[in-house]
């Protein structure tokens, strides 16, 4: 069945190792997809390739001018704009929310579905664990966001990176905690049998095996949850406050205001807040995709 | 990205893992100590805030003053409020309105992101970018797209493209699933490429020796070998509809009038904007409630646990 | 075995939280991060220039006794200054519109009362805004903004008009005229809802005076209901009808000028609008203003109104207030701020030469020097002389009706809503 598939092998390795051995039979057009696909590359562009002509307007331009077209005389002046505007300190601020969270929630997952994996057949207490993590997925993160701004704020972090982190991990976790047991549980008990010989600790097996062993599905976790920590909005919303804590997504809805009648400043702003992402595509897409459905099955 | 995520997954892998049920008894099984971290984490931040939220909606909590117990009334207000009604209705308006329109697009476009030819590969590149982009960025980008004075209609010359897409109350909330499809067809069509690369070459040669069409490998092979992945991504699409937030607040937050304030807009604006905690800790408690029976009955209905026995013995 | 899992669980942890808070440690003592440090000030960008300048030369003149100043696009202020003083976040110095706001800050202990001598100069209508149970708690801090009609001379020239409308009904025959010429009469900022309400505002000003709102706002049974409100929102769908508003106001937003940019791009002929306006039309579009192509004038009158056609509605102006949350050192800071940093001469002149004027009395020959002299001059008369300045409704109203008082409206314009469903649904939300 599908659903075992994640358990059996990582949705990296099978995807890099798809377009060997299989031949489909493709060759007949299939009419009906690419008509759809060719519509849809349209309406997929199209956004895209206005955002990006806009940015290189200026702003006489933009009232003026055929939104469409691209400019005579393109201008990188608001990207300039942009980027006095303390734009690398709330891309700064934007990775450091990422990179802190997502170390926390891989570490944190990685060492529960160690124990999930290798314990839950002793340990009632790590079945039950396991439970209120699969529950834990059909948590919407909006409900929850007033009794988290009430936590931040009476325990002081309001307006701190911190107040962000913190429930950026804890709704990372139901997930990345699925994904890596379905992989550990693939690592034969032989091998933890081997290490256990040579008189191994468990921190041992995790840290010298297990993590080696893992890395394909922790690269995996590691950009889904990146991705969602990345470019989350509410969080940020309700939780900071002032500009030096600001976080991309958030500097996008700010710059709106205050840019006044600047739109291309502020499509370059959006434009900038991809450009991460959109490199990281480049260079690793297959990895990328990958990561955003593993743990949904194939 | 999606912000839930479902029962789908619960009902499939519960249970012991199938390695350790049948073999790891001998080893001494780390501590529970392990999962500490993550546990506590998870709990403080995600189980704890929803028995609190439940508890401040019988609160008069103002956000600026102390909380005090007020029983039923914000109950029996969000109850009585039309607000309360319309919100839902349109939650369940763009529900449905996303799945019938997400579903068929994804399908094919999966279909055919999936075949080997390099310009399909190529499409795909482009097909994904939507993805990376947050919703913040694309709700932005669409809104001055659409204006309908200095936006795309205006340029094409295309009457029907100016039309007032983010300001008619009978528009805004077609505009708003297009553009919510925008963002999530991509991801969807990702699962749907996953699924249909995984359906055995040798079913459609032997359609194929057996003179059946394309047509009718889609239907007989291609739609029942990609049942699970169908209702993996509804449900994901349903439940997900439960969480449509930030894009609607950046692009039209909940107006014209209250034409796209959907339920999780409502829950905000009430409490962020109108101050009122209580009330809007109601309508969290029934957004928590609508996701739990919508992705178990989703789950029951398709029969997962039958399946995640299959599993089992797989 | 037991023990050295917890070890290195406790151990992980500890790590991990030491890395990130090294990483956020810059993210907690930041301006606007609570009661240590300099003081701070949060403030809107439209005088962006001037009151930066006057900071900086507070902060270079008084080096141990600095504030950090932080600005903010409208919409967005609104949504988080709340935010930030029910979470004792709030920054030293508050922007606040004076009005109910600033009453349910007062009542919450959250402002601290300011001498009353810091507004000697003000004109007593505008300074009357800043005071709860007769206590100063706010200063006036920016330009006095009543609501105003801006229209495009070119754009009314050809359709053969010379000026603003002064009766109602002249209003609505201009309209036609230059719905004939093709040419949208108003432009409007309908998805900011703000725009909005100066319709009503005015409207239930000149049918009814000044003393239906003031039941409003006393929350007396009945108010939202008085004959003037539903006759000045049956006006204003009789105006939405006539095609009165730019095609798609709906989604026409505030917060990035467009709302302005469709009068001056010549797309409508006139808008209602705050005194801003001319400031942020003179950045946008300076040749628009130099070329003289903006006119503006009152609110029309209306036929059988009671209200006197010199009162005006709007943003009395902006004000400073000071946090209770803060520390008495960053209070003494702020405090000093008011009394030797705000309105000073250079001040004034920089609101002046922004194209807006402040209220403070004394100014005439000063402003008719400036570079804006006949727009300033204009507006500094009309909020002097109005014999009644009512406060922007949303402000004024307790802020817990001020989103349904929106929305509601938005649902009149958009003709969801009846006016009686308005004061219905008001008289709902108000309790």
């Amino acid at each position: 069945m599908a659903i075992a598939a994640p358990a059996r092998t990582t949705p990296t390795t099978r995807l890099a190792s798809a377009p060997r051995g299989r031949k489909r039979n493709r060759v007949l057009p299939n009419i009906p997809a690419g008509i759809t696909a060719t519509i849809w590359l349209l309406i997929a562009i199209v956004p895209i390739y206005y955002v990006v002509i806009t940015s290189l307007k200026n702003q006489t331009n933009f009232f003026s001018g055929n939104a469409l077209l691209p400019p005579a005389s393109p201008t990188l002046d608001n990207y300039a704009l942009v980027l006095q505007n303390n734009f690398l300190a709330y891309f700064a601020n934007s990775l450091i929310v990422t990179l802190v969270s997502v170390a926390f929630a891989v570490a944190f997952a990685l060492m529960a579905a160690f124990a999930i994996v290798r314990g839950s057949l002793t340990s009632r207490r790590l079945r039950l664990s396991f439970s209120v993590f699969l529950l834990g997925l059909a948590i919407p993160l909006q409900a929850v966001i007033i009794p988290i701004y009430l936590m931040i704020t009476r325990a002081g972090l309001y307006d701190s990176l911190i107040a962000l982190i913190l429930p950026s991990v804890a709704f990372s976790l139901p997930l990345s905690i699925i994904i890596l047991v379905n992989f550990l549980r693939d690592i034969p008990n032989e091998l933890y049998e081997a290490m256990r010989v040579d008189g191994a600790s468990n921190w041992k097996m995790l840290t010298t095996m297990v993590l080696p062993l893992a890395r394909p599905a922790l690269t995996t976790v590691a950009i889904y949850d990146g991705l969602n920590v990345w470019n989350g909005f509410i969080f940020p919303l309700v939780l900071t406050q002032s500009p030096d804590k600001r976080v991309l997504p958030l500097a996008l809805w700010s710059f709106q205001g205050e840019f006044t009648s600047n739109i291309p400043a502020v499509l370059a702003a959006v434009v900038l807040s991809t450009l991460p992402i959109l490199a990281l595509y480049i260079f690793g897409r297959r990895q990328l995709l990958a990561g955003l459905t593993a743990g949904f099955g194939k | 990205m999606t912000e839930t995520h479902t029962g789908v997954l619960a009902e499939r892998q519960a249970g012991t893992p199938r390695n350790a049920s049948n073999n790891a008894t001998r080893t001494a099984a780390p501590s529970a100590w392990y999962a500490a971290p993550a546990l506590i984490m998870f709990v403080g931040f995600a189980i704890v805030p929803l028995v609190i939220v439940a508890g401040l909606s019988f609160t008069d909590w103002d956000g600026l003053n102390a909380i005090n117990f007020s029983g039923l009334t914000n109950w029996i207000k969000a109850f009585n409020d039309p607000q309360t009604y319309h919100s839902l209705g349109l939650t369940l308006q763009v529900m449905a309105l996303s799945w019938i329109i997400q579903t068929p697009i994804s399908l094919l476009l999966g279909v055919f992101t999936a075949g080997k030819q390099k310009y399909r590969a190529v499409y795909g590149v482009f097909f994904f970018i939507p993805l990376l982009i947050s919703a913040a960025a694309i709700a932005i980008a669409f809104k001055s797209l659409l204006d309908p004075n200095f936006g795309l209609g205006q340029s094409l010359g295309v009457p029907w493209l100016s039309q007032n897409w983010l300001g008619d109350p009978n528009i805004v909330i077609y505009t708003v699933v297009f553009i919510i499809a925008w963002q999530f067809v991509p991801f969807h069509a990702l699962l749907y490429q996953g699924g249909v690369r995984q359906i055995p070459e040798s079913l459609y040669e032997a359609a194929t020796l057996d003179g059946a069409g394309r047509m009718a490998q889609f239907f007989n092979i291609t739609l029942p070998q990609l049942r699970n992945t169908i209702i993996t991504s509804s449900t994901l699409m349903l439940v997900g509809s439960l969480t449509y937030f930030d894009i609607v607040f950046v692009l039209t937050g909940g107006g014209p009038g209250t034409s796209t304030r959907l339920l999780p807009l409502d829950m905000y604006l009430t409490g962020f904007s109108s101050y009122n905690m209580g009330l809007a800790s109601v309508l969290a408690v029934i957004l928590v409630v609508l996701g739990l029976v919508l992705s178990l009955g989703l789950t029951k209905f398709s029969g997962f646990s039958k399946m995640s026995s299959e599993l089992e013995g797989a | 075995m037991k023990l050295t899992a917890k070890k290195r669980a406790t151990l992980g942890v500890a790590l991990l939280t030491a890395a990130a808070l090294a990483l956020t440690a810059c993210g907690t003592s930041g301006p606007g991060g609570g009661s240590t440090g300099n003081a701070s000030a949060w403030a809107l960008t439209g005088q962006q220039k001037t009151i930066q300048a006057s900071f900086d030369t507070w902060n270079a003149a008084n080096t141990g006794k600095k504030v950090d100043v932080q600005f903010f696009g409208n919409d967005a202020y609104k949504q988080k200054i709340r935010t930030a003083i029910g979470s004792g976040s709030s920054p030293t110095l508050i922007w606040t519109w004076g009005g109910g706001v600033l009453k349910s800050y007062v009542d919450a202990n959250k402002l601290v009362p300011l001498d009353s001598s810091l507004t000697a100069k003000v004109f007593p209508a505008i300074a009357a805004n800043g005071e709860v149970d007769g206590k100063l708690y706010a200063v006036p801090n920016n330009t006095v903004q009543p609501a105003l009609i801006y229209f495009n001379k070119d754009v009314m020239a050809k359709a053969g008009l010379t000026g603003a409308p002064t009766t109602w009904d002249e209003l609505l025959s201009d309209v036609k005229t230059l719905r004939a010429q093709g040419i949208a009469p108003f432009s409007l900022g309908g998805a900011s809802k703000w725009p909005e309400l100066m319709w009503l505002e005015y409207l239930t000003d000149r049918i009814g005076g000044p003393t239906p709102f003031k039941a409003i706002q006393d929350g007396e049974a009945g108010a939202w209901s008085n004959p003037s409100v539903i006759q000045a929102l049956t006006m204003i769908q009789q105006l939405v009808d006539a095609g009165g508003f730019v095609d798609g106001f709906q989604s026409v937003a505030t917060d990035s000028s467009a709302d302005f940019a469709l009068m001056y791009t010549g797309k409508a002929a006139m808008i209602l609008q705050g005194a801003w306006g001319y400031a942020a039309i003179q950045t946008a579009a300076p040749d628009f203003i130099s070329a003289n192509t903006l006119g503006w004038g009152d609110f029309p009158t209306v036929t059988g109104g009671t209200g006197d056609a010199s009162n005006v509605v709007g943003n009395a102006s902006n004000y400073w207030s000071i946090s209770a949350d803060a520390s008495k050192d960053q209070q003494t800071t702020a405090a000093g701020y008011l009394t030797g940093g705000n309105m000073t001469d250079t001040y004034i002149a920089g609101l002046l030469s922004s194209g807006g004027v402040p209220p403070i009395t004394g100014l005439d020959a000063q402003i008719a020097k400036s570079a804006n002299a006949s727009f300033l001059t204009d507006v500094y008369q009309m909020s002097e002389n109005a014999a009644n300045f009512t406060l922007s409704w949303d402000q004024a109203i307790d802020p817990s009706a001020a989103d349904a008082l929106l929305t509601n409206l938005d649902l009149v314009f958009l003709k969801q809503s009846t006016p009686q469903q308005f004061a219905d649904a008001m008289t709902a939300a108000s309790k």
